[in-house]
């Protein structure tokens, strides 16, 4: 091939390979709602990234696990107005041979926080984002869709048509528990998590989700151990990642209450990891 | 429900699995690199051990992967393969795609794909049954591996540094697997050993 031709080849080798990656996805349906159904001046709006997902199909969480890509949104807003980061409800695992990856299947609900100026000089304000995932049955297609919503301006809002699906994404979203104590302590080649629960509650299942790539071995099991009122989970540190000095991620719990995900950011303490139980203190 | 039933049943697995010790093979950056002896696209056959006192690359591979497929369309992975092997670098693609997996492939179908689109590695080592990319714990298609004349892992990971599948990205990226063989081939130390591999999980056997 001639060097022209091979660059024309190049070029429309490349037109074609981006005008695939524009098609709409084919087994992700994705919308973009609202919390509340008006915007009120200088107040936190509430705004879902929706993935509807066919059976089978699967999108990933911030950490995507061995393999796949996280979600993401670039925002397009009107002055004034800022977008915080996607807030993730815990996800579950995929294993596929070896490999294990972490996300969301059948319909799942990404809240943003979007900020609000305090004044707003129009009826109605257009809130836009490119959103770009990756489907994955057991082969993924990359899928990307620009999605807006338009909602009016008033000085009070009440919950709009979706709100129950924005409940449902809180109800799943990692949150602090003082009544928790979580604490981290490096244990090579693995990271050893204590765990008290409330009550001293029995834990029937946990695993630990990091919110980063390149700290855990994904694929390994985490034992879970009883001593005590503590529970001790395992966790195998990759091998080529990079040594942490926290452990962030989110902890899901199997109580006899229920599922429970807990935000943990623990930092990965050398001493004892649990104060010394009373009656073992000699006087 | 039915989560909840999943969850038990992973959680069961997960507790089964744990009382037996898995010996964890795996390429970790400064130990000696995983031994493998794999046939090529021609039906050559190839080892670790016949390449020493070279610098070799292994590239995970899937043609149907949409990762892959932004680094050979840009041209991006042909430029580095070209590049890299003219400068002495052993440079091998590997396929552990089992067969009915997506991207298997079969050595007339690998090389008539690599045709296409000029590829120019070395080979393209044939790993049907999986033992060579589980041994470096390859995970996704493309992973990367740098491996010293000493036979010692000195890169493993993301072949740059913006897990995307957009092609637009390849121009703007830092290539980690570039880096660390402009530093090797000077004999300096690898600056970025290790990264995030990115890309479609490795279709292995299930």
């Amino acid at each position: 091939m001639s060097p022209v031709r091979s660059v024309l080849a190049s070029i429309l080798a490349f037109l074609g390979a981006t005008g695939a990656l524009a098609q709409p996805a084919r087994h992700v349906k994705a919308s973009l709602l609202a919390e509340a159904d008006a915007v009120v001046p200088g107040q936190p709006l509430t705004v879902g990234i929706r993935l509807e997902m066919d059976e089978g199909w699967h999108t990933y969480w911030r950490n995507p696990g061995d393999s796949g890509l996280p979600t993401r949104a670039r925002w397009e807003l009107p002055g004034g107005f800022s977008a915080g980061e996607i807030r993730w409800p815990y996800p579950m695992r995929f294993r596929t041979g070896p490999l294990v990856s972490y996300g969301y299947e059948g319909d799942v609900l990404l809240p943003v926080e979007i900020r609000v100026p305090a004044s707003i000089g129009a009826p109605e304000v257009r809130i836009a984002a490119r959103v770009d995932w990756l489907e994955c049955q057991e082969a993924c297609l990359p899928g990307r869709a620009d999605l807006s919503l338009t909602l009016p301006v008033r000085a009070t809002a009440a919950a709009g048509p979706h709100a129950a699906l924005f409940a449902e994404a809180r109800r799943r979203l990692p949150a602090k528990d003082p009544g928790w104590q979580v604490t981290a302590q490096p244990a090579p080649p693995a990271l050893r998590l204590l765990v008290r629960a409330p009550r001293g509650a029995a834990l029937r299942e946990a695993w630990f989700y990091p919110a980063a790539p390149r700290v855990l071995d994904h694929a390994k099991p985490q034992p879970l151990l009883r001593e005590g009122a503590t529970h001790r989970l395992d966790l195998p540190l990759d091998p080529n990642g990079a040594a942490p000095d926290r452990l962030a991620g989110v902890l899901v719990v199997e109580t006899a209450s229920g599922t429970l995900a807990l935000d943990v950011d623990a930092p990965l303490s050398r001493g004892p990891a649990l104060p010394p139980k009373k009656q073992e203190t000699k006087p | 429900m039915k989560k909840t039933l999943a969850f038990a049943a992973v959680a069961l697995a997960v507790l089964a699995a744990a009382s037996v010790p898995t010996a964890s093979a795996e390429a970790v950056v400064g130990q000696a690199a995983p031994a493998f002896t794999l046939t090529d696209s021609h039906g050559k056959s190839h080892s670790l051990a016949g390449l020493a006192g070279k610098v070799v690359v292994l590239e995970w591979w899937n043609p149907e992967c949409p990762f892959v497929g932004k680094h050979y369309t840009s041209g991006n992975m042909q430029k580095l393969q070209k590049e890299w092997t003219a400068k002495g670098v052993v440079w091998l693609t590997v396929s552990s795609s089992a067969p009915g997996k997506q991207g298997f492939v079969d050595g007339a179908k690998a090389d008539a794909l690599m045709k296409e689109k000029g590829g120019a590695s070395t080979a393209v080592l044939l790993d049907h049954d999986g033992k060579a990319g589980k041994a470096y714990g390859a995970k996704t298609t493309p992973h990367m591996f740098v491996i010293d004349a000493k036979g010692r892992v000195v890169y493993a990971g993301g072949i740059d540094d913006r897990p995307s599948t957009d092609v637009a990205d390849v121009a703007t990226a830092k290539n980690h697997v570039s880096a660390a063989l402009a530093e090797v081939l000077a004999g300096r130390p690898v600056s970025v050993a290790s990264s995030a591999p990115y890309g479609c999980g490795v279709k292995y056997a299930d």
